[in-house]
């Protein structure tokens, strides 16, 4: 070069991008619904209508991912990968809070070159109890009733922090108290697609397509999920846990 | 036991070098990573947890940039902050206290955090800073002191569990590491406290706060504080601290955890709301004086609040 | 005591550098309410075709879902704005205020011409800093008109134009579709479809397509012309019992002022004599 230099300067390196969508999780008494639209962006345009955000990671497990979507699937595929192992090893599939604790590991083994993902894990416990796991892209992680990730996640975050952990409201005089995570998956359900309709309404970068996985815990009645077109996923492990998935249609424009 | 205690041992000084820790890829997997052991995942072939790191000129730079949502508010990845934190000794043992806010910039990215991370059932360390860096390096440290009872037939000093974590955090100085935190612990020494935080520095005392409410914090816990506190006193004390601190702080807030560290091992006394702290008080608890901690006291008198004390009929 | 007689006109520019100095300590200007914005025009036999969508954002936020992006200039001239909310509103007003003042002195009906220059000369003036992009349109004694002015005051006169951050969606619309001496049906289907591609493929437009057809003798103001994002309805009705909301005391005042009138002295009845 003109003026001695060895190598081009390197001014701004950016190997991320922001891809939009959310996703969210609520879990229940022996249930976990994990959602995700299905929308994926880049600035102003629609990259797809259909880019999943939610995978089946076992029978008891989902993971939702959001950020950066080389990075997301980059990352599932190793999760994946890591699950298969524990398998092989262990002639069982990975429980969830070990899942959560891999996560964990996973994402800090990248603390300084971290994956732009935001993750939420659901799904059923070993003592049959549903749960949430979200944690930050470095890997600090808590289990929670629900938690809302991604673009619209402001916006949907304080309606669920409303409805599941029932903030600002009071109980009526003499009415036992509320406890989050106790929702019946019939009320559960309608706040996850009211949640995405109305982030499609006020976010730009939400909307297309809806997919819920609900996995419910064994031996669990799932009656209630006929009526709203769920859809089982064969189980690798039959009459254990099972993971079934709803989509519905989100607006467009 | 011993071929156990041998795969986990670092060959040879306890803390790894840079050079060591930094993997170029993360693919060394050893067999470890195969199943049995995958729980801590990136512990490599050497039982050292091995980090991928941008190949460029200056990584933490570039790591600032991405993350460090001070100096750029628009910044991609964010990494949750803000916290009080407090630990103090006395007569009884060690009280703990936390809030349970977890900010990233502007937003309340959650209000149910666990500060206080479970070491062991004989140590607690505080979080502050950085949420991963402190989840991550504290089970880690639990992983070594479990290592250290192993091969020496006895617990670790809380003061050498303290000096473990701070020589660990001091190798990846300047890498980008945000971490303050009290190590609380009961051995044969008594109750100790340690601070230790991402700078190296590692300091013994009776009183620390750590966090952006830790000033709040102080000023409650200074005015409150002797050695010949009773369990209750003490209890009132590091929730009252906290909940001023949750009271004045934006980035702080939520809810208290209180832990007490005692001879036999330390103790979960509570969770509080902040904002029941305010208006109706802890309860009827160890300690408890009766009543809210605010609400009463600013709103006594004449006050748009108490509209039947305001005179009307001038 | 001196006082500030003088003032000069225009902008005031004395917040710049604090501003400036702000953001550089890591303080994010306030966001302007921008028109992500699809607007199109086309000629056909007849005259002209003016189509915008109706969303307004806010950053990644919608700020409006049904906000009107075409504005009066005059009778028979429309101009649809994109870019910062402000500035195309306030300045489409201002001329059009302008184009008042100068039909009344000169007593004609004034060309768009006539109002593209004075929208290109003050959007040059302000070098880009006053964010208008915007589509002219109407019908005069020369003819059906159409313009596009940028933001810094270039201007193009095309049959069939696109402008905001749905353009080319909806010229590809238009580029494969348009043709010379389109049927009035033939052309607000075109816009319709144009104004669609840009709702449905660009993240900055949304919502409804409004239309407006200018001929030498009436304009036609079609306002939500299509509307296919309608909301749809909620699962769950999200009514609060009465007494969700904690409190602390209550009390309760009573509002109702009791009076007595007291009469000092006789009306006087009679008709008031007011010749």
């Amino acid at each position: 070069m003109a003026d001695g230099h060895q190598h081009p300067i390197e001014h701004r390196f950016n190997p991320y991008a922001e891809n939009g969508g959310t996703v969210l999780a609520i879990a229940g008494a022996d249930f976990a619904v994990i959602a995700g639209d299905t929308r994926q962006t880049e600035g102003y345009s629609i990259q797809t209508r259909y880019a999943p955000k939610v995978f089946k990671l076992t029978d008891r497990a989902v993971l939702a991912v959001n950020g950066f979507q080389a990075d997301c699937s980059e990352f599932v595929k190793r999760v994946m990968q890591r699950i298969e192992w524990y398998r092989h090893a262990h002639s069982k599939q990975m429980p969830l809070k070990a899942i959560a604790r891999m996560i964990q590991t996973m994402l800090y083994g990248k603390r300084f070159f971290p994956y732009y993902t935001y993750n939420i894990l659901g799904g059923i416990e070993e003592d049959g109890t549903g749960a949430v796991y979200s944690f930050d892209p470095v890997g600090s992680y808590e289990r929670e009733a629900c938690r809302a990730a991604g673009a619209a996640s402001s916006l949907i975050q304080p309606f669920l922090d409303n409805q599941i952990y029932f903030k600002n409201q009071t109980p009526a005089p003499g009415a036992a108290p509320f406890v989050p995570g106790n929702l019946p998956i019939d009320v559960v359900l309608p706040i996850v697609i009211d949640s995405f309709t109305s982030a499609t309404e006020r976010h730009i970068e939400v909307g297309d397509g809806l997919e819920m996985f609900v996995v419910v815990a064994k031996g669990r009645d799932v009656s209630q999920l006929a009526s709203l077109n769920a859809e089982e996923i064969p189980a690798t492990n039959p009459g254990e846990e099972r993971v079934f998935i709803v989509r519905r249609e989100l607006k467009k424009d | 036991m011993n071929t156990f205690v041998s795969r986990f041992a670092p060959s040879s000084s306890v803390i790894p070098n840079s050079r060591g820790i930094l993997a170029d890829e993360e693919e060394e997997f050893s067999d470890l990573t195969w199943g049995s052991h995958a729980g801590f995942g990136n512990l490599g072939t050497k039982g050292i947890p091995t980090f991928e790191v941008p190949h460029l000129a200056d990584p933490s730079a570039f790591l600032r940039m991405h993350t460090d949502d001070y100096a750029d508010p628009n910044c991609r990845i964010k990494i949750q902050h803000g916290t009080t934190t407090l630990a103090f000794r006395f007569k009884g043992g060690i009280i703990v206290a936390v809030d349970s806010r977890a900010t990233a910039g502007s937003y309340i990215a959650s209000g149910t955090v666990k500060k206080v991370i479970e070491i062991n059932p004989y140590l607690l360390g505080t979080m502050a800073g950085g949420a991963a860096d402190c989840q991550y390096w504290e089970t880690y440290l639990g992983i070594q002191c479990r290592l250290h009872e192993l091969r020496n037939r006895e617990r670790i000093s809380v003061a050498a569990a303290s000096k473990y974590l701070s020589n660990l955090v001091y190798s990846y100085k300047g890498m980008g590491l945000s971490m303050g935190t009290m190590i609380c612990g009961w051995d044969k020494t008594g109750p100790a406290l340690f601070y230790v935080d991402s700078d190296g520095t590692r300091l013994k005392g009776d009183i620390f706060s750590v966090g952006s409410g830790s000033t709040y914090a102080y000023g409650v816990l200074d005015q409150g504080y002797h050695w010949d506190l009773t369990d209750g006193e003490a209890q009132e004390l590091g929730r009252r601290s906290i909940y001023a601190a949750g009271h004045r702080d934006a980035y702080s807030g939520n809810t208290i955890n209180l832990y007490h560290v005692k001879e036999e091992g330390w103790d979960f006394i509570g969770n509080y709301d902040v904002t029941k702290m305010h208006y109706d008080g802890p309860g009827n608890v160890l300690g408890a004086t009766g009543g809210g901690y605010g609400y009463e006291i600013r709103a006594a008198g004449r006050s748009a609040s108490d509209a039947d004390a305001i005179d009307t009929s001038a | 005591m001196s006082v500030d007689v003088f003032r000069k006109g225009g902008f005031d520019f004395s917040n710049a550098r604090r501003n400036a100095f702000l953001e550089g300590k890591g303080m994010p200007l306030p966001k302007a309410t921008s028109t992500g914005t699809t607007i199109v025009g086309c000629i056909y036999a007849d005259g002209i075709v003016l189509g915008a969508d109706t969303r307004a954002t806010e950053g990644p936020i919608v700020a409006d879902k049904n906000c009107e992006k075409i504005h009066y200039i005059t009778d028979n001239i429309r101009c649809c704005g994109a870019g910062t909310a402000a500035d195309t509103e306030y300045t489409t007003a201002m001329i059009s205020s302008n184009m008042e003042l100068h039909a009344l002195s000169t007593g004609r009906q004034p060309r768009v011409a006539t109002a593209m220059t004075m929208l290109k000369q003050y959007l040059f003036r302000y070098q880009g800093h006053v964010g208008a992009a915007l589509v002219l349109g109407g019908v005069d004694p020369t003819g059906p008109q159409l313009f596009t002015i940028h933001p810094h005051g270039s201007v193009d006169k095309l049959p069939y134009v696109t402008m905001g951050s749905g353009s080319l969606a909806a010229m590809a619309v238009f580029e494969t579709t348009w043709r010379a001496g389109m049927t009035r049906e033939e052309a607000i289907q075109l816009v319709a479809a144009a104004i669609s591609a840009g709702i449905f493929n660009d993240l900055g437009s949304g919502s409804n397509v409004d239309v407006c057809v200018i001929t030498k003798d009436k304009t036609d103001m079609l306002r939500n012309y299509e509307m296919p994002n309608q909301r749809v309805e909620k699962e769950r009705k999200y009514g609060f019992r009465r007494g969700t909301t904690a409190w602390k005391s209550e009390s309760i005042r009573s509002l109702i002022a009791s009076e007595t009138v007291v009469p000092v002295a006789q009306l006087v009845t009679d008709e008031m004599d007011i010749s």
